[in-house]
């Protein structure tokens, strides 16, 4: 249950230990394999709006609990490249159980996994605050949402649809990969099972 | 096909036709990958889910893009058939190829460090005991009064305890087991890159382009 | 000769305030089986890991004094050598194996020895055969039993061949026979070929004839002795004693006052078949203790009383097919004290673990007073603001059962609720117990190795054997 193993030794030391490594992998998987078990609210969601053409509300409804992995590892492992490697490797599960996504979700893993990456390179991998989180919430949603205009046709879509589709995912975003991952982050602050 | 070369072969087709527009394309890399399958002999369930399941997606991208893109019932029938043929792509690589096959030939043809090869997969080898494991968390809640559900902080919370715990008992074992980081080993399956990865990866590659540049529609 | 010397070795994790090796000086002898053993909490896991090679690199705290392996500190063995001198076997069967199956496992241990690819198959093809594998070398590792999955941990040992195995309570989840069959391989590995065995229990069953040494770590001064014939004979003949009670009890027939049944029940949730049952019952207001084998399905038959894994047949509750009562409302009535009690704790500190039973209890039988007392009772007063997972594993527990008992639900099962916790804890706990049942109508099923003093509780007694279980008379 401790984590000063390892990490303690000189500042200089890398932090990609191998169980650092097993650590960012188990947490991906575990959340790869709750929000899994979340994938028939996406498909009922999907159902629902798609009659009225809404259903792209649906994926951004959701897009914060799938973009979850990242900021969480991020938050766990401080070092560069862990946010992406935790939300690439969640993506990489869905694969894997066979979810609805194929090969796309090992893309949208590429490109989630930048995004959240990217927040806690702008802050330096310095700030583990609500700043830090708040910058990768940023990145993640621009760098997603720019991806699904080209991927799934949002450039297609008027300005007022494409707005509100946008604040949409960035609500979502903020809800699980902020607020919730703040709550997660200061449950594990307090347990003292990481030394954060 | 090396699993490596076959990952990312597919995923830089992916990539590409996500960027790309042509239902052609689309439908004929849907019907590739299919006949490969085919050939693998999958389970018909299996099939079945890789069928039915992209449904919804595809369906609501095609309604939605019909009734409020700019672009017409065209594009609207691409994103659909976009969707299918990630799933398809995706599929002649995940049921034909192991992880474990993956990680030999990433750490021994990628030049992957050892520790991420090895690492990730010791973690990828738990997933049924992880669904376990997130099963008893939940039970364990409920006996307390409290429901878990995805939403709650608890959950992972818990969750994460566990991968700690684990992550630390694998990483020692592993060491027990003789691995050292960063250390060269020996290879009792040596997975090579031959030249006939080669020629396919590029063959399949230059195809795909080839289609892509000719068939716009 | 590659004795194994501990010479002034002390260590305190930073958490506790006192040292759980406290200048510890004794030597194993090479070619020799050695058996330490002391309480739980003792200190015995965290030895073994030192000298394993495993700290303080996963701990990252140091210890003063030195391991010595023959003449070398162990701190000047290279890091790619380490696995020539010692190799650790772990309690948990679970969480030891990198590879999905056994060939790929064993495969993978000889490429980290950079051995020659060209000699492996021989190597393995041995190893398995020494442990009485062979027929498990093409299969998945999540698919095997824990005692299959331990033999599997040896053979990987017996193929990397160090000069000293470390073993730590390696038998604790596996069924006697293996446990029997293990301890002979051990035999063999120290007196054929000339390892030095170094093996932690507390459990203290088939040793007595066949270890040279016998270690006590005590628990109070923190220091470790090495005992001689007439006190390891005191031991053994103590722990003997808590094996058995000798108490008669009735023997329960009919459906008046049944509260769980069990009809045309299977349970076989991992392909082997465990229990096939036509028709059983569990009492209201009564404790039934259910005894059986280590691996016989006792565990898994309270996961399926909980919907925790399936069965075929019928299980109802209060006349009700439980498949068919909605998961909240069951775990409130049918409550499962879990094995390891991390696994029930959903808050931080003590305090805010008690008020979450408080809040959500669905009766309030027990009174602040009462709980305040039991607290005080188990010395577990006074630790509001600790943190639960900083506990002691005694500890952990006490709390847990105070949690379950606040809960108050009308059936509580019980898996080995005794574990970890010292006698006169047991008799307390034995007691709130007797009180729930006799006071608040609760009905208890309780899965036990160690049966002294539960006599005052038991009343029913139901022994698991043969796929069967069936009720007995004598509690022994
Ligand atoms: N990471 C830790 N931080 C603080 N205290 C710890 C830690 N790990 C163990 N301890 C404490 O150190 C003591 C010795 O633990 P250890 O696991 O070595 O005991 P043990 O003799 O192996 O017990 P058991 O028989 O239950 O396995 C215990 O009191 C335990 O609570
Ligand atoms: N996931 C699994 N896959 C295959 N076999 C399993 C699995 N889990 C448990 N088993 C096997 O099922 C059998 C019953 O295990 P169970 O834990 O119920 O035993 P138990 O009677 O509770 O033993 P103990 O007294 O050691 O707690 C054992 O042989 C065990 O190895
Ligand atoms: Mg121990
Ligand atoms: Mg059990």
């Amino acid at each position: 249950m401790d984590n000063k193993s390892q990490v303690s030794g000189g500042k200089k030391q890398s932090q990609w230990t191998l169980r650092n490594i097993i650590l960012i992998a188990l947490i991906a998987i575990f959340t790869g394999i709750i929000f899994w078990g979340a994938g028939f609210l996406y498909t009922a969601l999907t159902v629902a709006l798609t009659p009225i053409g809404m259903a792209p509300f649906a994926n951004d409804l959701l897009m914060g609990l799938w973009c979850m992995a990242g900021p969480l590892t991020g938050f766990i492992i401080r070092t560069f490249g862990s946010a992406f490697l935790g939300e690439f490797l969640g993506a990489a599960v869905e694969v894997f159980l066979g979810g609805q996504w194929g090969a796309g979700a090992f893309i949208s893993g590429l490109v989630q996994g930048i995004g959240s990456e990217l927040g806690f390179a702008l802050t330096g991998y310095k700030r583990y605050d609500w700043l830090g989180l708040n910058a990768s919430i940023f990145t993640t949603v621009v760098i997603t949402f720019a991806w699904d205009m080209i991927k799934n046709g949002y450039n297609k879509f008027g300005l007022p649809l494409l707005l509100a589709l946008f604040i949409t995912r960035y609500i979502s975003t903020f809800i699980f990969g902020g607020v919730l991952t703040k709550m997660i982050v200061k449950l594990l602050d307090r347990s003292k099972a990481i030394n954060l | 096909m090396n699993p490596g070369m076959k990952l990312l072969l597919v995923m830089i087709i992916a990539l590409e036709i996500s960027f790309t527009q042509s239902l052609t394309v689309n439908i004929i890399l849907i019907g590739v990958s299919l006949i490969y399958i085919l050939l693998q002999r999958v389970h018909m369930k299996a099939l079945f889910g890789l069928l039915f399941w992209p449904l919804f997606p595809a369906l609501g991208l095609f309604v939605s893009q019909w009734l409020y893109g700019s672009a017409g019932i065209h594009f609207a029938w691409i994103l659909f058939t976009r969707i299918y043929a990630y799933v398809f792509l995706g599929a002649t690589f995940t049921l034909t190829s192991s992880i474990t096959d993956l990680s030999l030939t990433l750490e021994q043809d990628f030049r992957l460090p050892a520790k991420f090869a090895y690492g990730v997969l010791a973690a990828f080898n738990l997933m049924p005991k992880i669904t376990e494991e997130i099963r008893i968390i939940k039970t364990s809640a409920l006996m307390r009064g409290q429901a878990l559900h995805f939403w709650s902080p608890k959950l992972y919370f818990k969750s994460i305890l566990s991968s700690i715990q684990w992550s630390q008992n694998l990483a020692e074992a592993m060491t027990s087991h003789g691995f050292v980081e960063d250390q060269a080993r020996t290879h009792y399956k040596v997975i090579r890159i031959t030249a006939m990865d080669w020629i396919l990866f590029v063959g399949l590659l230059v195809i795909v382009q080839a289609l892509l540049y000719f068939l716009r529609y | 000769m590659t004795d194994v010397s501990i010479n002034h070795f002390t260590f305190h994790y930073p958490e506790s305030d006192v040292k759980v090796l406290n200048d510890i000086n004794l030597t194993f002898k090479s070619h020799h089986f050695s058996l330490l053993s002391g309480p739980s909490g003792s200190g015995k896991s965290t030895l073994l890991y030192f000298i394993a090679g495993l700290y303080p690199r996963f701990i990252g705290i140091d210890a003063t004094g030195s391991i010595k392996f023959g003449d070398t500190d162990i701190k000047d063995i290279p890091r790619s050598k380490v696995s020539q001198s010692v190799a650790m076997m772990f309690q948990n069967p679970n969480q030891q194996f990198a590879m999905d199956t056994v060939i790929h496992e064993m495969t993978f241990v000889l490429e980290n020895l950079r051995l020659e690819p060209a000699t492996m198959d021989d190597i393995i093809t041995r190893a398995l055969d020494f442990c009485g594998i062979k027929q498990l070398r093409g299969r998945v590792i999540n698919t095997l039993s824990g005692g299959e999955k331990q033999r599997v941990a040896l053979a990987c040992i017996v193929a990397m061949d160090p000069q000293v195995i470390v073993l730590d309570e390696p038998f604790a989840s596996i069924d006697p026979d293996s446990r029997a069959d293990l301890i002979d391989k051990l035999k063999i590995l120290q007196e054929k070929h000339g390892k030095t065995i170094i093996l932690a229990d507390h459990d203290l069953t088939s040793y007595r004839d066949l270890i040279d040494e016998f270690y006590y770590l005590d628990p109070d001064s923190h220091h470790i002795s090495l005992l001689d014939d007439e006190q390891a004979e005191h031991f053994f003949k103590n722990f003997e004693s808590t094996q058995t009670i000798n108490k008669q009890v009735p023997i329960p027939s009919g459906d008046a006052n049944a509260i769980i049944h069990l009809s045309d029940f299977k349970l076989a949730p991992h392909g082997t078949d465990l229990l096939t049952l036509g028709n059983f019952h569990f009492y209201k207001q009564k404790t039934t203790l259910i005894t059986g084998a280590n691996g016989i399905g006792k565990s898994t038959l309270f996961n399926a009383l909980t919907k925790l894994l399936p069965y075929d047949g019928t299980i109802t509750f209060d006349g009700k097919d439980i498949k068919k009562i909605r998961p909240l409302p069951y775990a409130k009535n049918v409550t499962l004290l879990f094995q390891d009690a991390e696994n029930q704790f959903l808050n931080i500190t003590v305090k805010e673990e008690i008020d979450l039973s408080l809040t959500n209890r669905t009766n309030t039988d027990y009174t602040q007073e009462d709980v305040d007392d039991m607290l005080k009772q188990l010395d577990m007063d006074g630790k509001d603001d600790r943190i639960v997972y900083s506990l002691s594993e005694g500890q952990k527990k006490k709390l847990q059962i105070i949690e379950m008992l606040i809960m108050n639900p009308p059936v509580l099962l019980m898996d080995e609720p005794f574990k970890g916790l010292d006698y006169r804890s047991l008799e307390t706990v034995v007691g709130f117990l007797n009180r729930a049942k006799s006071q608040f109508y609760q009905t208890q099923i309780v899965i036990s190795h160690q049966l002294s003093g539960l006599d005052e509780l038991v009343d029913y007694h139901a022994t698991f054997k043969d796929q069967n279980l069936a009720y007995q008379e004598v509690i022994k």
